[in-house]
């Protein structure tokens, strides 16, 4: 009942503190409802009532918990984030969700009889293949996460030097551990958590120390962003996978440069076209297919930016180089309709010449 | 034992339930096929239906059966028995050959309404809340040698193999024009293709069919579909220049208000600004979906709003829609004259277009959508202006 009255206060709060509780307001009003419809059946089956609850199986005192703590850190992590920021609200949600749920087991693992290491094993049955596969992920996941700091922090070859002696660790222990059946499990273990705080610590301070020099210059100059159109291969954006397999899977045109024409095939006419028609405001896929000696990529002119400067660039999106036979996709994506004064075309890099209207209606 | 009260509004549901089946006026009827790719899946649905209607009246005759023959009446219970496998086995290979004749039969359907080789024409179509955009590509063999863009009726020559280029904007959405082939979900990033044929000249409704938000029920569609040498008069229409308002005239006037209002949105081909620059429109600053109706040939449709209401008045729609295949062409073609106009629905669309059709344009709540209607807002125009507009909307034939 407590947690009703907790919960119906968050909510109060929730509508004065925030400007949008739609979100805040359905997970408090659900918590609400199932802590009322818990409190209700405990009040109900009298449950909560110790004089009559008390049976002769029951043990007289409960164990230690450590619930009602982290219970409390849910309820502080949920009204915090209810100020600071939805990520902290969902935290203190899960921290709640899962304190309230070990909680409860545990108590009614108390009831199960007068001695306590049976009443702990029905807990364990019930809980541990629930709660080890989560632990596993979460120090998992933490784990893999810290090694990817260290890897964005140190410099590439050092990354390189550290990954093989990462995975040559690994395959030591795995060995030991295999040769070594009898070995103590506590070794066992030691070896294992020691490597994960390991990885964790230099995770920390590769996080304090933020990433290498050419990573942060890079993210800094937009070398994964800004492409570099010209006929020339680029120092950058050419060097990128491409990674847009799902977008082949529903194009609206095929571009295709052949024999020096570039032409344009869309699906359900037979004749190449010279013109493409792309929906305003709509993400539309075409791909780009290079069937001429040489590596050429398409650029897309996006027409001149919005912008007072009436002398300024065109804006402009293109493929990367495509070798002979190859092929890449292009998302086009045009806000504005076409008119005599607002051209969109394709070409071919280097060969202008080689075009393909776009029109936008 | 059954109550009077109970017999009667049974008997009333059952009435009700036949009353309803037998609609005259079913615009979006799936049983009345219009075209070869409805017609298609109609002769699939039929038999099926047919067999499935048999085998559902033998076993609901089989439960009301057993549930009075065998009903308690203090009778000793039966002798139990478990197994029997001869019955199971045939209950089993009974329903599954059924469903493989059926699933034959179903493939073939499919693949034939998959074909997209033998293409005459397309038309590209994006849906967004809560509208439906057309535009056609240069086809110079239909006479279209400039894009031609529209909404809400989309128009095709009769005859004709017309493969519909489906995406989105927003959400998914779904086209159906039950008379002319099936559903086809629109989904933002992909194109879905669906054919459409229609045999002779009409104008077939549909509706969206993928629930896409406050105004899904009102995301309707209609197909005009028209003679070939109709077909060609309507292209040339919507490729004609436009035409500026005549000088000094109430329209000009609106003009001034569309300039002022209405084209932040709504694009009206050939429009110019009185500096002499094109009025482009910016929906894309303005509307979540980044796009709203194309108007520049607004009264060559019979709809507005998605198709939520209609631009012509009920005796001239009616006229339209009741005309014959040989003449449907030409009531069509004719337009919104000012003695047809709709002139209550599109007054009050332009009072307050969110009092008539639910939309998400409340200034106050767009955190959302980065401050972008769903929908369009209510501009607070005067009874003046409202007039001047619809004087000008008009002349946009």
């Amino acid at each position: 009942m407590g947690m009703t009255v907790l919960s119906v206060a968050a909510l109060i709060m929730s509508l004065f503190v925030l400007d949008q509780v739609a979100l805040a307001g359905v997970a408090l009003s659900m918590l609400i409802v199932a802590a009322a419809l818990l409190g209700g059946i405990a009040v109900v089956t009298r449950d909560g009532n110790r004089q009559s609850g008390v049976t002769e199986q029951s043990t007289d005192l409960v164990s230690q918990s450590i619930w009602p703590l982290v219970t409390s850190i849910g309820v502080v992590f949920l009204a915090l984030g209810l100020v600071i920021s939805s990520v902290v609200f969902f935290g203190g949600i899960v921290i709640l969700l899962a304190a309230l749920a070990e909680w409860m087991v545990q108590s009614w693992s108390e009831r199960a009889s007068k001695d306590a290491n049976y009443n702990a094993s029905v807990r364990k049955r019930l809980l541990n293949p629930i709660e080890f596969p989560v632990l596993a992920a979460l120090g998992l996941g933490i784990v893999i996460f810290s090694f990817s700091r260290i890897m964005l922090t140190v410099d590439k070859s050092v990354g390189t030097a550290l990954f093989i002696v990462a995975g040559a660790l690994v395959l030591i222990a795995g060995t030991l551990f295999a040769i070594r059946p009898n070995m103590r499990r506590s070794l066992g273990v030691a070896i294992c958590v020691l490597g994960a705080l390991g990885i964790i610590a230099g995770g920390v301070v590769s996080a304090v120390s933020g990433e290498r020099e050419d990573l942060e210059l890079a993210a800094a100059e937009g070398h994964f962003t800004h492409k570099e159109c010209g006929p020339e291969e680029s120092e950058y954006f050419d060097k990128l996978k491409e990674e847009t397999l799902s977008l082949r899977s529903s194009v609206s045109a095929t571009i295709i440069y052949q024999d020096g024409e570039l032409i344009a095939n869309l699906q359900g006419l037979d004749k190449p076209q010279k013109s493409i028609t792309v929906s305003r405001s709509s993400a539309t896929n075409i791909i780009f297919r290079n069937a001429t000696e040489g590596e050429f990529r398409l650029v897309v002119d996006l027409g001149k930016p919005k912008t007072e400067n009436a002398d300024s660039d065109h804006d402009v999106d293109c493929t990367q180089l495509v070798e002979t036979g190859g092929e890449q996709s292009l998302t086009l994506n045009i806000a504005k309709s076409s008119s005599a004064e607002n051209h969109y075309k394709l070409f071919i890099a280097g060969a202008e010449d080689k075009q393909i209207e776009v029109v936008v209606p | 034992m059954v109550g009077k009260k109970s017999r009667t509004l049974f008997g009333v549901s059952l009435l009700s339930f036949i009353a309803a089946s037998c609609a005259t006026n079913a615009p979006q009827d799936t049983w009345q096929p219009k075209g070869p790719n409805a017609k298609i899946i109609d002769d699939l649905q039929q038999p099926v239906f047919a067999v499935a209607g048999v085998i559902g009246l033998i076993v609901a005759a089989a439960v009301i059966y057993s549930v009075f023959k065998f009903k308690d009446r203090g009778q000793p219970i039966p002798e139990q028995t478990h197994g029997k496998p001869a019955l199971e086995i045939t209950l089993t290979i009974i329903p599954a050959l059924i469903l493989a004749v059926v699933a034959v039969f179903t493939f073939g359907a499919i693949f034939k309404l998959a074909k997209t080789d033998d293409t005459e024409m397309i038309i590209n179509v994006t849906g967004q809340q809560w509208w439906w955009e057309y535009d056609y590509p240069v086809q110079n063999e239909f006479g279209i040698t400039q894009p031609i863009i529209s909404s809400g009726q989309l128009v095709m020559p009769v005859g004709t193999k017309v493969l519909l280029r489906e995406t989105s904007r927003d959400v998914i959405h779904s086209y159906w024009i039950p008379a002319l082939n099936g559903k086809r979900d629109a989904v933002p990033g992909r194109i879905q293709t669906l054919r459409l044929e229609a045999d002779k000249p009409g104008i077939f409704a549909g509706q969206c069919t993928e629930f896409c938000g406050l105004s899904h029920a009102n995301m309707r569609m209609e197909a005009v579909a028209l003679s070939k040498a109709d077909f060609a008069k309507w292209v040339a229409n919507q490729q004609a220049a436009y035409v500026a308002p005549e000088k000094d005239s109430l329209a000009q006037q609106g003009e001034a208000v569309f300039l002022n209002q209405c084209v932040r949105c709504h694009q009206v081909n050939g429009l110019m600004r009185a500096d002499g620059t094109p009025a482009i429109a910016a929906p894309d600053e303005n509307v979540w979906a980044g796009a709203a109706p194309n108007l520049t040939h607004l009264m060559s449709r019979n709809t507005f709003a998605g198709a939520s209401f209609d631009l012509l008045s009920k005796q001239c729609r009616d006229e339209v829609w009741n005309a014959s295949s040989d003449t449907i062409g030409a009531k069509y073609l004719a337009g919104v004259s000012q003695d047809c106009l709709n002139q209550k629905d599109l007054r009050s669309w332009l009072r307050n277009a969110p009092e008539m059709k639910p939309m998400y344009a409340n200034p106050t709540q767009l955190e959302a959508t980065g401050g972008k209607y769903r929908g369009m807002p209510y501009l607070a125009l005067s009874e003046d202006d409202i007039s001047k507009l619809v004087a000008y909307l008009l002349t946009l034939k």
